[in-house]
């Protein structure tokens, strides 16, 4: 079901043979099968968010994500994720993703995980909560689904011990 | 990106995947998506920018409130200000997977030219 003010050209950003390359994995019509779901229970003011975005985002004092493997094997992403605390900024990460301009991102932490944004909106009582733990994956798995038991599971157990109810998640 | 929303959402979580490419949602099934045109790497906004950011992630987070059924893509209403072949988002290099795959995709781009 598509709700629309504007109708969004997921495409309009890509080269036209990318586009069209993308194009031969999507299908056309309405995704069928079942999709799992959970209710927003509280209202905005009331709910604990983090923050998962897919962009290759680690600390500065952490294992970068492995570019260089992936150099050698096309085929194969990083499959391991980074925990990044709220009120890290753009001197205090660094971004490895070999299919998007990083540039941006270490200019300014919140266009791709607004973790500034959202403790703005704690404060001024948008949102109930910011959790102390946000995380990144790296958004490239060619293929391989690997990558929930070893990235998302363990994120998933970090933000219910911290009393996570909702997630904003930014593919790159 | 997808597959991790429908990973924590039936972990219990609530998700919202503020996306640049809604497209995947019919190959993936994703719960909830809020659709940005933005370019890759900047779903949220341009650096510094704080007043877009912002108005960009309110916009997102009524979407998580208005989303009643699995599956509902709400479309945001935001322009970004350049063209774009001005965006700059693709890596400096090529990336690996679009090198093994180049003659993939230039005969992908002829098949929709002739169906054109």
């Amino acid at each position: 079901m598509e709700k629309r003010e504007k109708a969004i050209d997921g495409y309009r950003f890509l080269p036209p043979g990318l586009a069209a390359w993308v194009r031969t994995f999507i299908p056309e019509g309405a995704f069928k099968g079942s999709i799992p779901w959970t209710p927003l229970s509280k209202s905005l003011s009331q709910t604990s968010f983090a923050l998962v975005t897919s962009a290759g985002i680690s600390l500065r004092s952490d294992r970068p994500f492995d570019m260089e493997r992936e150099k050698r094997e096309p085929l194969w992403g990083d499959r391991s994720f980074r925990a990044i605390p709220r009120g890290m900024t753009g001197n205090d990460i660094d971004v490895n993703h070999l299919h998007i301009n990083t540039t941006y991102i270490k200019q300014d932490i919140n266009v791709m995980l607004p973790l500034a944004r959202m403790a703005e909106f704690e404060a001024e009582g948008i949102i109930g909560r910011l959790a102390p733990t946000s995380y990144s994956f790296y958004g490239y798995q060619w293929k391989n689904t690997d990558f929930l038991t070893e990235a998302i599971e363990p994120m998933s157990r970090g933000m219910k011990e911290e009393g996570v109810e909702a997630v904003l998640l930014t593919p790159a | 990106m997808g597959l991790a929303a429908r990973f924590l959402e039936e972990a219990g979580f609530s998700t919202l995947v503020l996306t640049p490419n809604p497209e995947w949602h019919r190959a993936v099934g994703i719960p909830r998506s809020a659709a940005i045109e933005y370019p890759y790497g900047r779903p949220v906004g341009q650096v510094v920018d704080r007043e877009g950011q912002r108005a960009v992630l309110l916009a997102a987070l009524s979407v998580l409130v208005k989303a009643q059924k699995p599956g509902e893509v709400w479309h945001l209403p935001f322009t970004w200000p350049e063209e774009p072949r001005e965006t700059d988002w693709q890596p400096p290099e090529m990336s690996p997977l679009i090198k093994i795959y180049l003659d993939e995709i230039k005969q992908a781009r002829k098949r929709e030219a002739r169906k054109l």
